[in-house]
């Protein structure tokens, strides 16, 4: 077990009050805790709203094996919690609030939460990406009664049993082999006959006697009583269904940006990513972006920190300008 | 061999710097310590060293029935959280990993005693007339289940009918079988109805009425 204890954000002072920050950070990920180490070594009073999920996508992660600096590889909670007591060491205020609405038409921006409000003269959009959703039938009803997207959560649940894995990525395969410490038999289920996860995680998972495939297959629906008793799949290319038994079904069929928020106020691609030109700067002076919510490509930690870091040197640079 | 190191405990103390009251931390064990007994009890000692407003009373199970009944203690490793009155704030298992800070929301909200919820969801809880009792399963790798668990601890803090506890799944696994928990957070209202993930306050608030309406029909 775990006994490493994390260490929560701290508590706002106010109360259904305003603050003001010179920056506010909305997003507590790898690019938005950089993005307040950067800004509070400058100097630039900070304050990180995290959201729903402190530390971001890493947190929900066994663990990261490319993060340079950690040769042995790093606890996906480790890592985001390495972020945040750096980011404080810094002087960064990281408000455990998720914010609900903003207001980018004109400076002080503002960014509402369900316990206050804040006002900002800049603001770094890093909002991060959520699972996709399969969007087949018994997927909302059995969530959370053999639906997951949380390995690291609920793969205890999964002692001595079977369990699928949908998908082909990086976090499909990465995960999967993080079932086996739990599962009897972890089964891929991805729509192509290749993965497209990193080399070394395809090496693992073949290597993996615990893991098979079904290749070319799609589900199309989730089966079940009380909880998941099984999926049906059907062959992309030979058209065939078949049912196959299971007890779990873990979802990683990509990533969504965050960016419903910003709706109307920022300029959004067809996919709803963030747009910005290279130095992490949307179409509103003053609102910066960084990290997944505007990275359809790469989705890396190591990236998401390295655009964190651009937008905090340039949301600084925009508060000397206009301060 | 501390389970806090010295950072922690350093980070710890500033946090619960300033309590405005002083909170006991009864915690249950007994003489031959369950799996995570010994852990748990060293944790409670360790965090009310940090601060002056923190005591650590350690009873033991067997020994002190009579104390377990009266706070509605019935399994252990368990902590209540306890203020100048008793909120029916509960923690089952050890609160460790993401749930250590669980335990310092709840350790602070006991001293400030006055809940952090919406207008409506205090307006309900005010309206109240039968008993409710919350339990939040969780993993000590489940980044997203504190916020349910804090979230079932501020109702507790809001209403004296409402008694709300922390499980921690791993260490109970009859009560998640039992419960049929295969996915965490998964919060309890009542043994009937249950709330799948980290639901924010107002859906939390909709379970809630929905479970109490079931219970007068």
């Amino acid at each position: 077990m775990d006994f490493e204890p994390k260490m929560p954000p701290m508590e706002a002072d106010q109360e259904n009050g305003v603050e003001a920050f010179d920056l506010v950070v909305i997003g507590g990920g790898p690019a938005g805790l950089t993005a307040a180490i950067y800004a509070g070594r400058a100097r630039v009073p900070t304050c990180v709203l995290v959201g729903t999920l402190p530390g971001g996508q890493p947190a929900n992660t066994a663990g990261v094996d490319n993060f340079p600096g950690f040769p042995d590889g790093i606890g996906g909670t480790d890592l985001a919690q390495r972020f945040h007591s750096q980011a404080e060491r810094f002087g960064a205020r990281i408000v455990p609030e998720a914010v609900i609405e903003v207001d980018f038409t004109e400076r002080p921006f503002t960014a509402r939460s369900s316990k206050g409000q804040y006002e900002a003269q800049a603001v770094i959009v890093a909002t991060g990406a959520a699972p996709r959703r399969l969007g087949i039938p018994g997927e909302d009803q059995f969530y959370g009664r053999g639906v997951s997207s949380c390995a690291t959560c609920d793969g205890f649940f999964y002692r001595d049993k079977q369990v699928v894995v949908i998908g082909g990525g990086d976090s499909a395969v990465d995960e999967a082999i993080f079932l086996t410490r739990f599962a009897e038999k972890v089964t891929i289920i991805h729509r192509r006959d290749e993965l497209r996860a990193t080399k070394i995680y395809q090496e693992k998972a073949f290597a993996n006697p615990k893991i098979d495939f079904v290749w070319d297959s799609v589900a199309e629906e989730i089966l079940g009583n009380q909880t998941v008793t099984g999926v049906r799949v059907r062959n992309v290319k030979t058209d065939r269904a078949q049912m196959i038994k299971t007890d779990g079904v873990f979802i990683y069929v990509g990533m969504e940006p965050q960016s419903d928020l910003f709706r109307g106020q920022l300029e959004l691609d067809r996919q709803g990513y963030v747009v910005s030109d290279r130095h992490q700067r949307t179409n509103v002076p003053g609102v910066f972006v960084a990290g997944d919510v505007q990275d359809p490509y790469y989705r890396q930690v190591v990236i998401a920190a390295g655009t964190g870091a651009i937008a905090a040197m340039e949301a600084e640079r925009y508060l000397g300008e206009y301060p | 061999m501390p389970l806090l190191n010295e950072q922690v405990k350093e980070q710890v103390k500033q946090q619960l710097d300033g309590l405005a009251s002083p909170v006991r931390l009864v915690m249950f064990t007994q003489e031959f310590e369950c799996q995570y007994c010994a852990e748990t009890r060293q944790l409670v000692q360790e965090v009310a060293s940090l601060s002056d407003q923190l005591e650590a009373e350690i009873y033991d199970f067997v020994a002190d029935e009579q104390l377990a009944e009266e706070y509605g203690i019935d399994k252990i490793p368990a902590i209540a959280v306890v203020g100048e009155q008793d909120h029916g704030i509960r923690f089952y298992g050890i609160p460790s990993g993401y749930e250590f800070t669980s335990l310092l929301e709840a350790i602070q909200a006991v001293a400030r005693n006055k809940p952090e919820l919406n207008d409506a969801t205090q307006a309900y809880l005010a309206e109240l007339n039968q008993a409710v009792h919350m339990q939040v399963f969780v993993t000590p790798t489940c980044p997203y289940c504190p916020q349910s668990v804090v979230l079932a601890h501020q109702m507790a803090l809001a209403s004296p009918l409402v008694r709300a506890d922390m499980v921690e799944a791993q260490e109970f696994p009859y009560l998640a079988t039992k419960y049929q928990v295969m996915g965490v957070p998964r919060t309890v209202i009542n043994e009937t109805t249950h709330v799948e993930g980290a639901a924010p306050e107002s859906m939390l608030l909709g379970k809630l009425q929905e479970a109490m309406a079931s219970e007068e029909e």
